[in-house]
């Protein structure tokens, strides 16, 4: 993956193969994209209850299972009650 | 090669990915790699209410492996500019 | 004449089709319809007036005789790109 300059330092949404997804500031990177995020959570979906965040901390996901890499926008995150979003979890990757 | 060369000509276009997890994503195609890799910009989830977990996201990457389809803007397609250079292509391969 | 004679390897027989309508058939049980105009070696395919038709299968074990009830659904697109590693066939044009 060529162009993970511009998310160093943002806070980052990834999203995995098995549909997990962790937000975190994206402290570094390597050729095999391979990530460190500092700060990290994950964020629990579920349609009956609200989003539940789980602190991971410093957290280092192989390149191989993300498939997505947003930049969020961290006003607008702000606005967002999680506790009021009741959504299913993001399908895995089915090949 | 080809398809890489098509992706580079529709930069700046808005297009919809639809991953194989069925998430569908509609942005501005900033770039693409050897890989298909894409990044968008701008970017909108289709069916914001089932899918609300982007709903932060400004911008992302996208790993080409997971891409099922990529709708296109057909004005800015040409199509017979295609087919001449899939035959193109199509002879090299076979001469090799 | 004979209309095999320009084939002597598979992907002739879809160099052959560009420009016609062709039908492709996907993992996930898909299906497409739509006029080829560029495709490569790993069957990266870019069609136009696409009409995709998604066959979902609800409770495949139950009911008689073990079979489900097939939902169809379909959908239609101006100009599509399809990711080679979900094609499972390309099939040149039906003469109907």
């Amino acid at each position: 993956m060529s162009s993970l300059q511009g998310y160093v330092d943002r806070r980052v949404l990834l999203i995995l193969q098995d549909g997990r997804a962790i937000i975190g500031v994206l402290s570094g990177y390597d050729q095999k994209s391979n990530i460190v995020l500092s700060d990290s959570k994950e964020r629990v979906y579920s349609i009956d209850d609200g989003v539940e965040e789980i602190p991971l901390g410093l957290y280092l996901v192989k390149g191989d299972m993300i498939i997505l890499i947003g930049e969020i926008d961290e006003e607008r995150d702000s606005t967002i009650d999680l506790s009021t979003i009741h959504a299913d979890p993001i399908p895995p990757i089915r090949y | 090669m080809l398809i890489f060369s098509v992706f580079k000509t529709l930069t700046d276009q808005r297009v919809t990915v639809e991953l194989k997890n069925d998430l569908s994503i509609t942005g501005t195609l900033k770039s693409v790699d050897q890989f298909l890799n894409i990044r968008l910009d701008a970017i909108e989830v289709s069916d914001q209410a089932r899918h609300p977990h982007m709903m932060a996201v400004k911008n992302c990457f996208i790993r080409g492996s997971v891409v099922r389809y990529v709708q296109l803007p057909a004005e800015h397609v040409d199509t017979q500019l295609l087919e001449d250079a899939t035959r193109r292509e199509a002879a090299s391969q076979t001469k090799r | 004449m004979d209309t095999s004679a320009g084939i002597q390897e598979p992907f002739d027989l879809i160099r052959l089709s560009l420009s016609e309508r062709v039908f492709v058939k996907l993992r996930g049980d898909r299906e497409l319809t739509g006029i080829l105009h560029a495709y490569d070696g790993h069957m990266n395919l870019i069609l136009s007036e696409v009409e995709e038709t998604i066959m979902l299968v609800d409770g495949a074990d139950s009911g008689p005789s073990g079979q489900g009830i097939v939902n169809v659904t379909k959908r239609k697109m101006e100009m599509l790109f399809v990711r080679g590693d979900g094609v499972i066939l390309v099939s040149p044009p039906s003469r109907t």
